[in-house]
């Protein structure tokens, strides 16, 4: 599924959260390549850092590792839906594994998306389109 | 002493034994049943000497690898070697993103210069050529970048499993020096791995005696 760009906001700011800095410089590059702003993407190299992040200024999307040390992308993505600023923000988590038991733990935590490392570019597109292309139907139907 | 009870032990038992329980001389079947416990006694201490024997040598090979080099040493080196891994790989990635990084500009700019001439090309124009061609260079070059970049996915994938073979040996560390240290003292020394090369057979032999080896 392709960026649309009435859905997709190109200019969005948007925080990739992982341990390995390589990791975050290609996430970074796929945005970039897809069209994104590369000045307005953050990082971060845990769930603390994260979060002190999210709290002292606003994104719109969330693209997170699931396993990292000290705070975990699963324990990262329940402190934002817990936060009263951040709880309605768009998460998708990034992991290794393609594992049952993590989906399910995720989507009950109130992920938005969920991709399996490595992925290309194409998919890195399609999981954000899906994810605002959902938000914008459930707004709209609201 | 019933029958029922009579006929029970004259089936399992021995024929020699059966014959003492049938005479009526007491001592002698005392006599006969002490010998033949006692001969289970030491065929039971002989094994139990066995395996103690084979345990101590065990443990004292062990005592005496680990020893060599200093077991908290090798863990701490092997755990170290696993971090080296992890920044060299990932020193490796970082210098295959800059170099995509570095090249990506170049790559959309012959893209955008070639369209330009493409478009304001007219019919016959010689530079139409090389411009279709640079174009399919620079628009391949661009795609190739991007699998480079994507590639180097391996150096997270890899570097998690590196640091789930660092968690394991930090786990194991500390039971391994343990049983190092039990090595030791088996052996009578403070001191681990020496200990254990110290032991003697003497000394083996006296623990064995201990259990009628």
């Amino acid at each position: 599924m392709k960026l649309r760009d009435d859905v997709v906001d190109k200019n969005m700011r948007i925080l990739v959260v992982d341990d390995f800095s390589t990791m975050r410089r290609i996430v970074r590059n796929l945005l970039v390549d897809l069209g994104f702003s590369s000045t307005l993407i953050q990082e971060a190299d845990d769930g603390n850092t994260a979060l002190s992040l999210l709290h002292s200024r606003p994104f719109d999307l969330v693209i997170t590792d699931w396993n990292m040390p000290a705070m975990s992308g699963i324990e990262l993505l329940r402190s934002i839906r817990e936060g009263e600023k951040t709880r309605s923000l768009p998460v998708l988590m990034v992991t290794a594994e393609n594992n049952r038991a993590q989906i399910i733990a995720a989507a009950e935590a109130g992920v938005n998306g969920f991709v399996v490392k490595p992925f290309s570019t194409a998919t890195l597109e399609d999981k954000i389109s899906r994810i605002f292309e959902r938000l914008a139907l459930s707004e709209s139907g609201a | 002493m019933n029958g029922e009870f009579h006929l029970a032990i004259d089936e399992g038992l021995p024929q020699q034994l059966r014959d003492l329980l049938d005479s009526a001389d007491g001592p002698a079947f005392e006599q006969a049943l002490d010998a033949m416990v006692q001969q289970r006694e030491r065929r039971l201490f002989r094994l139990l000497g066995r395996l103690a024997r084979d345990l101590h040598d065990a443990l004292r090979r062990l005592g005496a690898e680990l020893s060599n080099d200093d077991v908290a040493h090798v863990a701490a080196d092997a755990r170290q070697h696993l971090q080296d891994v992890l920044e060299i790989s990932a020193q490796a990635a970082h210098r295959s993103l800059d170099f995509a990084e570095r090249m990506r500009p170049d790559a959309d700019a012959l893209v955008e210069h070639a369209n330009a001439v493409l478009e304001r090309a007219v019919a016959g124009d010689p530079a139409v050529a090389l411009a279709r061609r640079a174009l399919e260079f620079g628009l391949a070059t661009r795609a190739a970048l991007a699998d480079m970049v994507l590639a180097q996915s391996w150096q997270d994938l890899s570097g998690q499993r590196i640091r789930k073979v660092g968690a394991f040996i930090a786990s194991v560390e500390s039971p391994l020096l343990e049983l190092v240290r039990l090595t030791g003292r088996l052996a009578g020394e403070e001191t681990p791995g020496r200990a254990a090369q110290m032991s003697s057979q003497a000394d083996v032999d006296r623990l064995l005696a201990e259990f009628g080896s």
